[in-house]
């Protein structure tokens, strides 16, 4: 049988060149302006970055010098503190913006997958966060949390008599620093109030967009299998447990994989609220390479960035794959 | 299991495609037609181009810059493309614009603390020779024009006088009993902490002590308050001794009193002015702009009841006449990349956009001629033009260091630490200045 399909996929490919050979020339004249575009665009940049981080760089009037040493930036970084506490709080926002994200948005599909009295307009308006302008949203944000009685926040609580004073919500104090383990858990891994709150401003944006992946999962679920589930007794949670998580798992790891990758090169929305006080790997690269000057040392952040981001992006092909081979 | 996975991958790319379309929706500028050059010997650089770059936040406003930029056009026939970015945006642009064989920009506006940078790595111009034949130098203040000095030259023609200044409320000081702004620091400590007990405000300061630019400047005018500077003549740190540890010691204690608004360090220097002029504090130190916003009935609710004076300093450095303020300097000026095609056409320009006649009709700015400062006709239209004068002759400058984005990024995170209680203002200030010395 196996024998059989390869032997027809050969026959198929070889008539096919045959009939048509310029085919693949034309095809190659015809990419061949996209993939010089690539090439001269990203590409060549991405050579010339990996290059220039073996090198001290500086740039000098109509140019850069350099300066060859090797494994030297790469190695400043490894052992330098600033480094991991940047990866410390990169992974943090990560993992708990992720988490946040997949519980509300995994809820909100399954209450949108729910017949309701319009629906269809619910679902239409989920979407206006994931509409906005990262800039919008976090000049929006910034407002919200502004620590002065004029602050949105602010207004709102006191005026339900839920404050008594205005609260500093864009603070760089550490949350529960005085709880025992979780207080210099939070220390270690550099969470701050303000840190937590433009997570929930970040959060608010992106999960219409989980929602709406998770959403489009759902409604490839055949209703039979609830109906089959319902007459043998399971419950809702079982339905939900041994039903929709499995078979929705494909398009959580989709979730997983878009999110994580952009969570981990978050800058945006920190930046604009909090310039570069919270120094995620972005930030952090930013202000080594671009604001400092420091070229060679900068590409190499951003090349030790990449991996981290590449070994992840394994990771998740492998979890992908075996879901689909299974 | 397979048509699950296809279809939600459909899904996702769908969703990616919309991305990337909304993403690709962001418009770009039409290509500008260059001008038929025009005839006549009276314009000698007809048909001529200049790149200028400029801040759309602070100083002139960018209508009132452009009508400038378009009477040069006229004049001299040469055409000027104009470039605005926030304050932010220009040090990365003017660096890549230095990367360039030629230039990106031509005239730049040029920032005093990239003073040290731009020369020694000789991304500008040095202006001397054109400065002592077209220039009268002995009309700006020795102060200004020693900002834009580096290594025995002059790299920028002194644009715009920055500096900050001391805001108070008069309602709530008289409610305290005061009639006279303070003089020393010691006399604020005092009535801050009377206005406190009466309950007359919750925080009478309010700062911008984010962890940004701004939190230096105000360090550096306290560590002038107290009689020192931040850095040495021979560019080495020294806040970590005398004044700079007073001046932190001072800020620390205004947090711990709650005489500081804790709110102070999330605040830059907009939303200083924010509290300010919405009646949230009594005093302030912040930028020229907040004097024009507080007298704006359209913004401000201390219209009538705001004052704009001198920065107060420690009773044990405070000599009238000769020390009776402290300030720092924000200075600008405009300068000219070494990789222009054009510095003939450039240093026209230059001299055009600086000249006392211009300053002469936007005083909404601090004019840098000394003859426009004085003139009877500024005075008459400035009723605050004494006290600018004062402050602007006791400004202190930040550091005029080549590395300095990293010497101050260093300052600004050991400051903020201090101020948030994370680390004894002395072991903060060593451990910056340990670092800075560590600089490579």
């Amino acid at each position: 049988m196996v024998g059989l399909a390869t032997r027809t996929r050969r026959e198929e490919h070889l008539f096919l060149a045959g009939r048509e050979p310029p085919a693949g020339k034309l095809a190659w004249y015809l990419i061949s302006p996209t993939v010089l575009v690539v090439f001269l665009v990203s590409l060549l940049p991405l050579l010339l970055a990996f290059a220039l981080s073996f090198t001290e760089a500086h740039v000098v009037r109509g140019g850069l010098t350099w300066r060859y040493i090797g494994l030297e930036n790469y190695r400043y970084y490894l052992q330098s503190s600033a480094f991991w506490e940047s990866l410390r709080v990169t992974a943090f926002f990560t993992l708990v913006s992720l988490a946040v994200e997949l519980v509300l948005g995994i809820g909100m599909a399954l209450i949108l997958n729910q017949p309701f009295f319009g629906r269809n307009l619910v679902r239409a308006l989920i979407l206006i966060p994931w509409a906005l302008p990262t800039v919008v949203n976090a000049r929006m944000w910034a407002w919200i949390y502004d620590g002065h009685a004029y602050g949105a926040l602010n207004g709102l609580l006191l005026a339900l008599g839920w404050i008594k004073e205005p609260v500093v919500w864009l603070s760089t104090a550490v949350p529960w620093a005085n709880v025992p383990v979780i207080g210099s858990f939070l220390k270690w891994v550099g969470d701050s109030t303000a840190l937590n709150m433009i997570l929930i401003g970040d959060t608010w944006k992106v999960t219409p967009l989980v929602t709406l992946l998770v959403l489009a999962g759902l409604q490839t679920i055949p209703g039979e299998y609830y109906e089959a589930a319902r007459v043998d007794g399971a419950t809702l949670w079982q339905q939900f447990r041994y039903i929709t998580l499995p078979l929705l798992k494909p398009v959580i790891l989709v979730v997983l994989v878009l999110r994580t990758m952009e969570l981990f090169r978050v800058f945006d929305i920190l930046y604009i609220i909090m310039a570069n006080t919270i120094k995620v790997l972005s930030i952090y690269t930013f202000e080594e390479g671009i604001v400092f000057g420091h070229v060679g040392r900068g590409s190499a952040l951003s090349f030790l960035v990449s991996l981290v981001i590449l070994l992840l992006a394994v990771f998740y092909i492998k979890l992908l794959y075996s879901e689909e081979v299974r | 299991m397979y048509t699950y996975l296809r279809r939600s991958l459909a899904v996702f790319t769908a969703c990616i495609l919309v991305l990337a379309l909304t993403a690709g929706c962001a418009q770009k500028p039409a290509a500008e037609v260059p001008k038929e050059p025009a005839p006549g010997s009276d314009k000698p650089f007809a048909g001529k181009t200049l790149n200028v770059i400029y801040m759309a936040q602070a100083g002139y406003q960018p209508p009132v810059f452009e009508a400038r930029i378009r009477e040069f056009e006229e004049k001299t026939g040469a055409k000027v493309n104009l470039t605005f970015v926030k304050y932010d945006e220009q040090h990365e642009k003017i660096v890549t614009s230095a990367a360039a064989p030629t230039a990106t920009y031509d005239v730049i506006s040029l920032d005093l603390i990239w003073t040290a940078e731009f020369a020694e790595k000789g991304y500008v111009l040095p202006l001397d020779d054109r400065i002592a034949k077209d220039i009268k130098k002995d009309d700006i203040a020795p102060a200004i024009w020693s900002a834009f000095e580096y290594d025995g030259k002059t790299w920028a023609m002194p644009f715009l006088a920055n500096f900050q200044l001391f805001f108070y409320n008069t309602e709530m000081m008289e409610k305290a009993g005061y009639k006279e702004p303070p003089k020393t620091l010691e006399e604020l400590e005092e009535m801050m902490t009377t206005m406190k007990k009466k309950g007359i405000v919750k925080y009478p300061w309010s700062d911008s002590w984010n962890q940004k630019e701004g939190l230096v400047c105000e360090y550096v005018w306290l560590t002038g308050a107290y009689g020192g500077d931040t850095f040495d003549a021979q560019g080495k740190p020294v806040f970590n001794q005398g004044a700079g540890v007073k001046a932190l010691e001072t800020m620390v204690r205004w947090l711990d009193k709650g005489l500081a608004d804790p709110n102070s360090l999330v605040q830059d220097e907009p939303m200083a002015k924010d509290a300010f002029i919405s009646g949230n504090c009594a005093f302030n130190s912040n930028w020229t702009f907040q004097y024009g916003l507080m007298n704006d009935p359209a913004n401000s609710k201390v219209v009538g009841k705001a004052k704009m004076g001198l920065l107060p300093v420690s009773k044990d450095v405070f000599k009238p006449g000769s020390y009776e303020t402290a300030s720092v300097s924000g200075f600008q000026g405009m300068a000219i990349m070494a990789n222009t095609k054009e510095p003939d056409l450039a240093w026209e320009l230059v001299k055009w956009m600086t000249a006392p006649e211009f300053q002469a009709q936007h005083l909404e700015e601090m004019p840098v001629w000394t003859s426009v400062q004085k003139d009877p006709a500024t005075l008459a239209k400035d009723p605050v033009m004494d006290v600018k004068s004062k402050e602007i002759a006791a400004v202190h400058h930040r550091p005029k260091v080549a590395n300095y984005p990293e010497v101050s990024s260093i300052m600004q995170k050991y400051i903020h630490l201090a101020l948030e209680k994370k680390m004894a203002p002395q072991a903060a200030l060593d451990q910056a200045v340990k670092e800075i010395e560590a600089l490579k």
